[in-house]
């Protein structure tokens, strides 16, 4: 390769530069915008030899090499060495760069060309860098009738004029390479005819495919045809992926090179250790069956970094540094570690079971990390926030040192890492800023960005988030205190050394608990979508990707009608039945639909090659037997005319899922088992998708008109079963009750049969599924599930109650829309919407709940509460100028930052804070305090401020329906009565009162000689110590076991616990207890006289 | 030193007096304070304590071996490490599960038992920690809190292969003093739980009137007469639960409050003036929860506290009569290490727990504890003649011998209230029998 010799870009791409500037702004990666950007070579390449003389120094060291053999891949067995195998191994990545063309393997091109890579591991372990040759980028248009061969390479002379018009910079010699008429059919709407010709056209690089659209998009002007604009077909899919599509590749599977088809690279170019080149026909790609299902030993790398803060500033890549890096490999499917290691700035303590690295300058700590990832060599890179905070901060950082060396990180040698800011939204998960990092050949895996898409969480800290699902809880060390540490000794570094390495290793836990690995690869196998696109990218590219793969096979092509983004009307979504709201202490059957959209569309042919346009209905005059007309009035042929690309795609998975669960309840290896369960999963969820791909109306390919119908027959249906139900299960009909249909959401139907007994409902429920499975069309089914009894419903969308799936015994309890995650809530208020809930439901005792209530609202205004339930906890996401209304949250960082800057909240952090009584006519959000500051100074909570904003709403919401007069009975009865307000100790008059001591019985203050209590008290004298030392009992138990908690959190019994982790749920208790117990003991000592 | 006449007519029974020191003063928390400060500190002083004795044991031991740091571990070297057993124990109930945890459906099962068969051990020091390899050290049988030497090397996978251990082993023991020449009763009662709605109140009495004199023929008044010491080992009185955290009480609240205390004052002062009586706070008691439990406030017992046989003690409890040593609890050690770890019976633990030579190895862990800064007082430093402990299921005594001539009488006391039995023991010749009162007998 031309070393060093710089090239400029296309066009389009001209005004980037490339990289050890500050990263590029970029915002233009909406989930339907996907640009092929094509990255050149040589330009992304060093152009000095990388050894410095730190890396030099490091190198010579005996321990480094020592931890060299450790570190490395497994050697290439002899076979591989003499290329005498062929060679099989799973992909993990998939990208292309442009270079020059292969001469030996493509004798007939030159120039510059796309060469595909694809990295992966074969089963050995060993890592694979194949470089693929000879694929080109296409799209297709729509032949104008009449056009002949002459006119089509006039045409392509135009073209290709244009071409050079518009990407004057570049220095490519054709443009298009060449345009060749293919027999094709569009996608959209039913065609009678077979096929008509297309134009494929294949261009030199795959950007072009975007700029040569453009062109034809705003029109072009043609002998004898005039000024003419064609709709392109395909012209929006990525280079990669148009790839993987065309040679049946799918994400994550296992890919084989013949012996004799692979070519040793002349020059290894990256740090893998099988390097070739080959033609992309020559690749087999297996499909992931059988032994091809495995997966690969991918080597995880976790990681975490600590960085010294300033007081009061979180910390910034420009001024603070780097201090430590935890580092974790694990190969997939081992439960131990193979590395565990941890580089620190200056001295640390050995930590047992862990490689304790130290150094002397930040520069060597960053060195001997990218030392670690060259050697070690990670397919896949995890960590928490790894993508928003540790890469960039490290990369960042690296360059603030002047390590032009440094973010080498990739597989290519001397390329390095890019970053740019990227927002990524889409419907499902809103809108999110993110830096978009490419390290090159290998995949990153970031824990929280995969957890907040998957699950829903009231916060998503690593805390609480390894709290939910590991059932650990982590010791959390705040900023401030970390440069403490780090200034400390080499013990106060081995502290933080190891809270370091608890944050690398929650990652990977989290990574096997969750079995993302194996539902990632699973997903992406599933959709035919690289690993990479699962996270980075929203839900519609998957099913674009069957939908291409499908469309292939039937010889169909996808235009690219972009809606520009306009709301191309909305239409009616699901409905649902009224809710006939009560508390119901019969039992509830649930009756639900199977998949019931991706049933609709199997069942009546819903696809965009069904859709007959209004004209055409009048044209072709179709007979009534051959079409559908949907209950929103669209018309689709019957599959006996033409079978939906759609539902064929729907059946496809559908099947495989019932596959993949007889496999599962076949299998026995767990590993197996994960590989299934991931599969049967990722089949579900990409089955429910494709309804939702038809009705975005930013998406890819949008189709109102399947999307609206699908919509309007599920309501049909919900509606016709309710009728059948409530027709059939009559008295008249021969049953002991009359049914009744008390509710009915998007795809299920609860029916109250009125019969007293769980089992009884149970047939019934059966006996109504089967009766009205009959009716519908195929695949369309009710099924019956379960059971709901006794059944609290508060409005549609929300409803709690026992769920019950067999007769014996009650599964779980289960609710729905019922406050008890929102994250803007005190947990005060889930803590008694569960118990109210539990009490109703599970104990059946009302007046217990409702007495339950009384006590937690009469504790509250009794000051009685703890203080870690009302904490109501936001995220800082900008300073306080930058809001526009005041909030609680911000006005209390401020507030913090004047009393203390080095504690205080800074962005970023999350900031808890309690409602306390203020001046009358403040303002809510001058109300907001330190929780901390509120107990160390004995401020009062604003209960009043609880009772009606918190906790009211929702507990009206669950008496109403059970209670008369809910809201006076609850919220106004004598339990309200008693109030009672502590004393601040830091308001202003408590400067100017005196302290006496004031009789432990009556409070009246003591005179003379008397210590304790006053002479009228003295005949109570056993009652009232008894009192203060049950309380300081009490008190001791709570501090005993709260302190001993924390120190097996952190792992220490030695050390003082340091953790402030405000997520914890014991973080104000213990503080609180420390301080309640030294007041209490101050009390009993008084007794002693 | 207070003579009874019992029948002044005929013979005068004079009650045997004894020589009594109470040692209880390293069990009293008087000017410390909370003052934020963690339980690291209680450990730190712990493992200095023990560590220095250990070493002082190990040159008769391994005198070969080196002894290392964890930290200084290296792989395949055989050395000594001592340091703070930790136990990862699966059931362990944890505060957060009570505050963070969804109600589950079913409710939880209290169990008596948390030990599994999956826990394991890691011993750690100031240093760090190191997972533990043994079929030697069972995690049954230790405790979170036991200092122990051991003696192995690290393997490759980070582990410490034990093959031996060391415990500290029973303390020197003070000299026995001479046999002495006629026999004198120490009597133990535990859990008499006045107040409680099953507790018999004539059982008590009975009791009194017993070792008070006022029971039996002359033979049997000439043995009453030989009891010296009477000692209460916690779990006097049960105060119905939830009387005293609410507002002031009501005049009939305050009575059934009020009621057990001054029954349990009325029969002690019967007791006080003919017998010198320690009293221990328990569980159950009005005293303060954490070990050591502070004296019950002698405002609970205005009439039996006028006497100067009347002494309010701490539990933990130690005293010297006639110079023999006794060392006891009101049951809570034993009973914790019975949750957290197993043994064959009762006088298993205690037995442990003097060869740790720390009575509550699994404070502050699990057993709530002061938060001691510079001394750990359940650290046994002289080995008593005589160890009892209140207030369990049966009663039970051994002797066992130390290997350097310690000779100690271990009693567990039952709960009085249950089972009507209180145990004497003769310190003349250390016969130890129970004596029951049970007013109903069960075939």
């Amino acid at each position: 390769m031309n070393n060093g010799k710089s090239r400029k870009r296309s066009a389009q791409a001209a005004e980037e530069t490339p990289s050890p500037q500050p990263p590029q702004k970029h915002h233009a990666a909406m989930e339907e915008e996907d640009l092929d950007e094509d990255v050149f070579l040589e330009e992304t390449l060093l152009q000095y030899e990388e050894d410095s003389a730190v890396l030099r120094e490091l190198e010579e060291s005996h321990a480094l090499n020592e931890r060299l053999q450790k570190w490395k891949r497994p050697p290439l067995s002899q076979a591989y060495v003499s290329h005498t195998q062929s060679i099989s191994f799973q992909q993990l990545e998939i990208d292309y760069i442009i270079g020059d063309s292969h001469k030996e393997l493509l004798p007939t091109s030159s120039g510059q060309a796309a060469i595909l890579r694809i990295f992966g591991v074969t089963k050995e372990g060993n890592s694979v860098c194949c470089h693929v040759h000879g694929f080109e980028p296409y799209f297709y248009i729509s032949c104008p009738p009449g056009m002949g061969p002459d006119d089509i390479s006039r045409f392509h002379q135009v073209l290709e004029g244009r071409m050079r018009e518009s990407n004057r910079n570049s220095n490519v010699t054709k443009f298009i390479r060449r345009i060749e008429v293919v027999q094709k059919r569009s996608i959209m709407y039913y065609q009678q005819h077979v096929s008509q010709p297309f134009l494929k056209i294949v261009v030199a690089l795959p950007a072009m495919v975007t700029s040569c659209r453009g062109i034809l998009d705003r029109g072009i002007q043609i002998e004898g045809l005039g000024m003419k604009s064609f709709l392109t077909y395909e012209s929006n899919i990525l280079f990669a992926l148009r790839f993987m599509i065309d040679c049946n590749i799918v994400g994550g599977n296992w890919i084989e090179v013949p012996v004799g088809k692979y070519k040793k690279a002349a020059k290894n170019l990256s740090y893998c250790q099988l390097e070739f080149d080959c033609l992309y026909s020559d690749l087999i790609s297996h499909s992931p069956e059988g032994e091809f299902s495995k997966m690969a030993p991918f080597r995880i790398l976790s990681f975490d970094i600590e960085c010294a803060g300033r007081k009061g500033h979180f910390p910034e890549p420009t001024q603070d540094p780097v201090i430590q890096v935890a580092n974790l490999v694990t190969l997939q499917g081992q439960d131990q570690p193979l590395i565990r290691n941890v580089m620190t700035l200056k001295s640390c303590s050995p930590i047992v079971g862990v490689d304790v690295m130290s150094f002397d300058t930040e520069k060597e700590v960053l060195l001997a990390w990218r030392n670690l990832i060259r050697e070690v060599d990670p397919d896949i890179i995890i960590g928490y926030n790894i993508c928003n905070f540790d890469l960039p901060y490290l990369i960042r950082r690296a360059e603030v040192l002047g390590m032009a060396e440094f973010p080498v990180l990739g597989r290519i040698r001397n390329s390095r890492v890019r970053v740019k800011d990227a927002t990524f939204s889409s419907r499902q998960h809103g809108t999110r800023e993110s830096k978009e990092i490419t390290i090159e050949g290998r995949v990153k895996f970031d824990l929280f960005q995969a957890v907040q898409r998957d699950y829903k969480l009231s916060s998503y800290s690593l805390n609480s988030v390894s709290a939910h699902f590991l059932n650990e809880q982590k010791e959390d060390v705040h900023h401030s205190i970390i440069s403490d540490l780090q200034n400390g000794n080499s013990e106060t570094r081995r502290r933080l050394a190891v809270y370091c390495l608890k944050d690398a290793y929650l990652p990977q836990r989290l990574l096997d608990k969750l079995m993302f690995i194996y539902n990632y690869v699973e997903m992406a196998r599933v959709t035919g979508v690289p690993i990479s696109f699962l996270l980075s990218r929203g839900q519609s590219i998957k099913v674009l990707s069957q939908l291409l793969r499908k469309a292939k096979q039937k010889n169909l092509v996808i235009p690219n009608a972009k809606q520009a983004g306009s709301e191309q009307g909305t239409f009616e979504g699901a409905t649902v039945l009224e809710a006939r709201t009560g508390f119901y202490e019969k039992p509830i059957a649930t009756l639900d639909f199977a998949s019931l959209y991706p049933s609709i569309m199997m069942a009546y042919n819903l696809c965009y090659c069904t859709l007959v346009t209004p004209e055409e209905v009048r044209k072709l005059n179709l007979p009534p037997e051959c079409v559908n007309k949907t209950p929103s009035g669209e018309t689709f042929v019957k599959s006996n005319l033409q079978k939906g690309i759609l539902p064929e795609i729907l059946e496809e998975l559908l099947a495989a899922r019932k596959r993949a669960k007889a496999d599962l309840k076949e299998a026995t290896d767990p590993r197996v088992k994960a590989v299934l369960d991931g599969r049967q999963l990722a089949l579900k969820i990409s089955a429910n998708s494709v309804y939702g791909f038809t009705g975005a109306t930013v998406g890819q390919l949008p189709c109102l008109e399947i999307s609206s119908s699908v919509t309007s027959y599920g309501r049909q249906m919900i509606e016709h079963t309710k009728k059948l139900v409530e027709d059939k299960f009559t008295v008249l009909g021969g049953y002991e009750h009359n049914a009744e249909v008390i509710y009915g959401d998007t795809d299920s139907v609860m029916v109250q049969f009125s019969v007293p007994t769980v089992e009884e409902a149970m047939k019934l429920g059966r006996e109504a599924a089967d009766y009205i499975s009959g009716t519908f069309i195929k695949p369309i089914r009710l099924e019956f599930e379960k059971i709901y009894y006794p059944y609290l419903l508060i409005s549609k969308k929300r409803y709690a109650g026992l769920l019950w799936t067999n007769p014996d015994k009650h599964d779980k309890m289960d609710a729905k829309g019922i406050e008890t995650v929102r994250r803007d809530n005190c947990l005060l208020v889930k803590n008694l919407v569960t118990e109210c809930l539990y009490k109703i439901l599970v104990d059946r005792d009302i007046p217990g709940a409702v007495q339950y209530v009384k006590n937690t609202i009469a504790d509250l205004l009794l000051n009685r509460m703890d203080l870690s339930l009302l904490v109501i906890t936001k995220g800082l996401t900008k300073t306080g100028d930058d809001y526009e209304v005041k909030a609680a949250h911000v006005e209390l960082a401020e507030r913090m930052r004047k009393r203390d800057a080095a504690t205080a909240p800074g962005i970023g952090d999350r900031v808890p804070y309690v409602i306390i009584k203020a001046a009358k006519g403040a303002k809510a959000y001058e109300k907001s305090e330190d929780p901390i500051y509120v107990l160390e100074n004995n401020i009062p909570i604003d209960a009043q401020y609880y009772l009606d904003n918190q906790i009211s709403k929702p507990l009206l919401r669950i008496f109403e329906p059970i209670l008369k007069n809910a809201s006076k009975e609850l919220l106004k009865g004598d339990h309200t009565r008693a109030i009672s307000v502590p004393t601040p100790s830091n308001s202003g008059i408590m400067k100017f009162a005196k302290k006496q001591l004031t009789c432990i019985g009556c409070k009246i203050p003591l005179s003379g000689s008397d210590r304790t209590i006053c002479n009228h008290c003295k005949g109570r004298e056993a009652e009232l110590y008894c009192r203060s030392v049950a309380n300081v009992a009490e008190l001791e138990n709570l501090f005993g076991r709260l302190w001993t908690q924390c120190q097996e959190c952190q792992g220490s019994l030695h050390q003082d616990v340091l953790c402030t982790s405000r997520d914890c749920p014991i973080f104000y208790r213990r503080k609180k207890a420390q301080k309640d117990m030294a007041e209490a003991k101050t009390q009993l000592d008084r007794w002693n006289f | 030193m207070v003579a009874m006449e019992v029948d002044s007519e005929r013979k005068l029974v004079q009650r045997k007096q004894s020589l009594y020191q109470s040692l209880d003063e390293s069990f009293g928390i008087q000017k410390e304070v909370y003052r934020g400060q963690q339980y690291s500190q209680i450990y730190f002083a712990r493992l200095h304590l023990m560590r220095t004795l250990l070493y002082s044991l190990l040159p008769n031991w391994k005198p070969h071996l080196p002894v290392c740091t964890v930290l200084g571990l290296e792989e395949g070297k055989e050395c000594i490490i001592v340091g703070t057993l930790y136990k990862h124990m699966k059931l362990k109930p944890s505060i957060l599960d009570e505050y963070s945890k969804e109600r589950s459906v079913s409710p939880l099962v209290q169990r008596h038992n948390f030990t599994h068969q999956d826990d394991n051990l890691v011993l750690e020091d100031e240093s760090g920690r190191v997972k533990l390899n043994s079929c030697l050290l069972l995690p049954s049988t230790y405790v979170t809190g036991n200092i122990v030497a051991l003696h192995g090397k690290e393997t490759s996978a980070g582990e410490f292969l034990v093959e031996d251990v060391l415990e500290p082993g029973l303390p020197q023991q003070i000299e026995r003093p001479i046999q002495l020449g006629e026999d004198k009763y120490v009597v133990f009662i535990s859990g008499l739980s006045v107040g409680r709605s099953s507790s018999n109140p004539l059982q008590f009495q009975l009791f009194v009137d017993h070792i008070t004199g006022h029971l039996g023929d002359e033979k049997e008044q000439n043995v009453a007469a030989q009891v010296v010491q009477v000692v209460i080992a916690g779990n006097s009185i049960e105060v119905p639960h939830g009387l005293l955290n609410g507002q002031n009480l009501g005049s009939k609240d305050q009575s059934k409050l009020f009621e057990p205390i001054k029954e349990l004052d009325i029969m002690l002062t019967q007791i006080a003036a003919s017998i010198p009586l320690d009293i221990m706070p328990g569980s159950s008691d009005p005293a303060n929860f954490s070990l050591p439990q502070q004296p019950l406030h002698r405002c609970l017992f205005p009439g039996s506290s006028a006497y100067n046989t009347f002494r309010s003690c701490t539990n933990p409890h130690c005293f010297e009569l006639e110079n023999i040593r006794f060392l006891g609890t009101s049951g809570q050690n034993i009973d914790d290490l019975g949750k957290y770890s197993k043994a064959n019976n009762n006088i298993e633990f205690m037995e442990r727990t003097l060869r740790w030579r720390h009575l509550a190895p699994t404070a502050p862990n699990t057993l709530g504890c002061y938060p001691f800064t510079d001394r750990d007082p359940f650290y046994v430093e002289t080995c008593p003649h005589v160890y009892f402990v209140g207030n369990q299921d049966k009663y039970e005594s051994r002797l066992i011998k130390g290997s350097e001539g310690q000779m100690v009488m271990l009693i567990c006391i039952p709960r009085f209230a249950e089972t009507g039995v209180t145990v004497v023991l003769n310190i003349r010749n250390f016969e130890c029998h129970m004596l029951s009162f049970a007013t109903q007998i069960h075939s």
